[in-house]
């Protein structure tokens, strides 16, 4: 009985359109709409603060029919509120790269990954000082993007962007906000096997190193020292871990 | 080591952290925070709440560990949930009696459960799993709610009751939420108060509300309290002894210094109510 009017009261606040049999079976028909209305209303906020360039850029009766497509073939699995604009974007991204202007999925990326950057984890407590025999440790908010268009440019050219191959990487500055820097191919992707392999700085610098074919000589070592300088200034770079002996 | 938590508190909001962490009001004995606002988040709102606990003592409100849910808990998060309560020092947690999820989805918001035997039955026992898990006490918050659930809007505070003997609970009264419920479903919202067993408040919430042009009042922490939901809290005051009342504010958030007058009037009505003159 609880389950069933449960699953009702799911289906008129999420459903394209309540049935009249649900509202029949939670009784006071009207009253039951307002919740629809509050549920929705709720979650439209957030999403349309998190994604607000991309539902100007849309338009609000098609940024509109996406959420509602998604409310009615997904709808929140997170019990976090500021998670509910990521699973939106992870439902409606695909759909607006098959229905809108290019740029559009890229500045709908660029806008979630910004919002989940400023309401990213906390950063672990204790980090060792950075070290070339260490394993980096990087802020936990970090995000590396690879777009087509220069989408954090703003404000949004009134016809839209021209292609651009673009990487940034979206860190928390130390007002808490979500900050795109531009990154070089190699900068990129030295920050992405920091985050995501084992090995010491060293290691990981001679394998990107020679995936770029770029010698280890003196100009490198000199722009190497610059980039980590400024990734430790930033906080994008915390520290390191001695590798387990 | 917990707190001591008494007199007039507020909630931690983003929106008027920056000046009350700035001011650091003595009139604001103590504050309120969502801990799903801060779990695993960093930034300005870990941020926030550091600098929080340097001033005040905390109480945490939980707005999705839902008591009315058939489903069985996210064993995680609840480890999560206490590991996160316990390093707050908090003398008490608290959750909304609604239903707030189905299926693994969530609402976001406060749906009603209906008021009867199988609800409550559900109810106490998952706040019993709750408690037990967190290992913090656990105060039950009656909620509003806007379509019936019940015979009549008094059946409510049975209902409430019920669930509060049968988990042998601690209880969050919401006055405006009472409020709220009478003006919606026609009941004197002091009658609802005559049949809560007052031993088991541990803290009283006050809020604010929103009147629809057709009459609905709306519960959306988005007003100033009205004069109704202040007398309310004094009828309430005067039973339960000094227990302490938090000022909820979540939307349409005014500047600090019209949230600082409303809290002083809730100094007057505390103090005038129960008697104790040198608190705050
Ligand atoms: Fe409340």
């Amino acid at each position: 009985m609880l389950a069933d009017r449960a699953k009702a009261m799911q289906r008129v606040c999420f459903g394209a359109e309540p049935s009249e049999a649900d509202l029949e079976l939670l009784g006071s028909r009207e009253r039951w709409l307002v919740y629809r209305d509050l549920v929705r209303n709720r979650l439209n906020t957030v999403i349309g603060v998190a994604l607000a360039r991309t539902k100007s850029a849309i338009g609000e009766d098609a940024f509109g029919r996406a959420v509602d497509e998604w409310f009615d073939t997904g709808s929140p699995k997170t019990r976090y509120l500021r998670y509910v604009p990521s699973e939106l974007s992870e439902f409606a991204i695909p759909i607006w790269q098959l229905t809108e202007t290019p740029w559009v999925a890229d500045l709908a990326g660029y806008e979630i990954s910004a919002w989940e950057v400023r309401h990213g984890p906390r950063n672990p407590e204790s980090v060792g000082e950075f070290a070339f025999d260490k394993k980096p440790v990087l802020a936990a908010a970090v995000k590396v993007l690879r777009l087509a268009y220069p989408v954090h440019e703003r404000p949004t050219p009134k016809k839209g962007y021209e292609p651009k191959p673009t990487i940034l990487c979206l860190y928390r500055d130390g007002n808490h906000k979500a900050v795109p820097q531009i990154l070089n191919p190699l900068a990129a992707d030295l920050l992405e096997a920091w985050r995501t392999t084992d090995q010491t700085v060293a290691e990981s610098v001679q394998t990107v190193a020679a995936a770029h074919n770029t010698d280890i000589g003196p100009t490198f070592i000199e722009k190497l020292s610059t980039l980590i300088t400024h990734f430790i200034q930033e906080g994008i770079l915390l520290g390191g871990h001695s590798p387990p002996s | 080591m917990t707190r001591d938590v008494a007199g007039i508190g507020l909630g931690l909001r983003y929106d008027l952290a920056t000046e009350l962490l700035e001011r650091q009001p003595k009139s604001v004995a103590w504050l309120e925070i969502h801990p799903e606002n801060y779990i695993d988040r960093g930034g300005r709102y870990q941020e926030m709440l550091e600098l929080a606990r340097e001033d005040w003592p905390v109480v945490t409100h939980g707005l999705s560990t839902c008591l009315g849910s058939a489903e069985p808990f996210d064993a995680s998060y609840l480890k999560g949930l206490g590991t996160f309560l316990r390093d707050l020092e908090i003398p008490w947690h608290s959750e909304h009696l609604c239903l707030g999820g189905v299926d693994d989805r969530f609402f976001h918001d406060l749906l009603p459960l209906p008021f009867t035997e199988e609800s409550a039955q559900m109810s106490s026992q998952r706040l019993i799993e709750v408690r037990d898990a967190i290992g913090v006490p656990l105060a039950l918050e009656n909620a509003s709610y806007y379509a019936p659930q019940g015979p009549d809007g008094l059946a409510e505070a049975d209902f409430v009751v019920e669930v509060l003997q049968k988990a042998d609970a601690k209880l969050l009264l919401d006055v405006n939420n009472i409020y709220v419920n009478g003006r919606n479903f026609d009941f004197d919202p002091k009658a609802y108060i005559d049949k809560i067993p007052m031993e088991r408040v541990v803290q009283i919430h006050v809020a604010g509300h929103f009147v629809r042009d057709d009459g609905l009042r709306i519960d959306t922490h988005g007003e100033p309290v009205p004069d109704d939901v202040y007398e309310l809290l004094d009828y309430t005051l005067r039973k339960t002894g000094p227990v302490p009342v938090l000022l909820e504010r979540d939307n349409n958030v005014p500047p600090l210094d019209d949230l600082l007058s409303e809290v002083d009037e809730l100094w007057k009505i505390y103090r005038n109510a129960t008697g104790i003159v040198d608190a705050g």
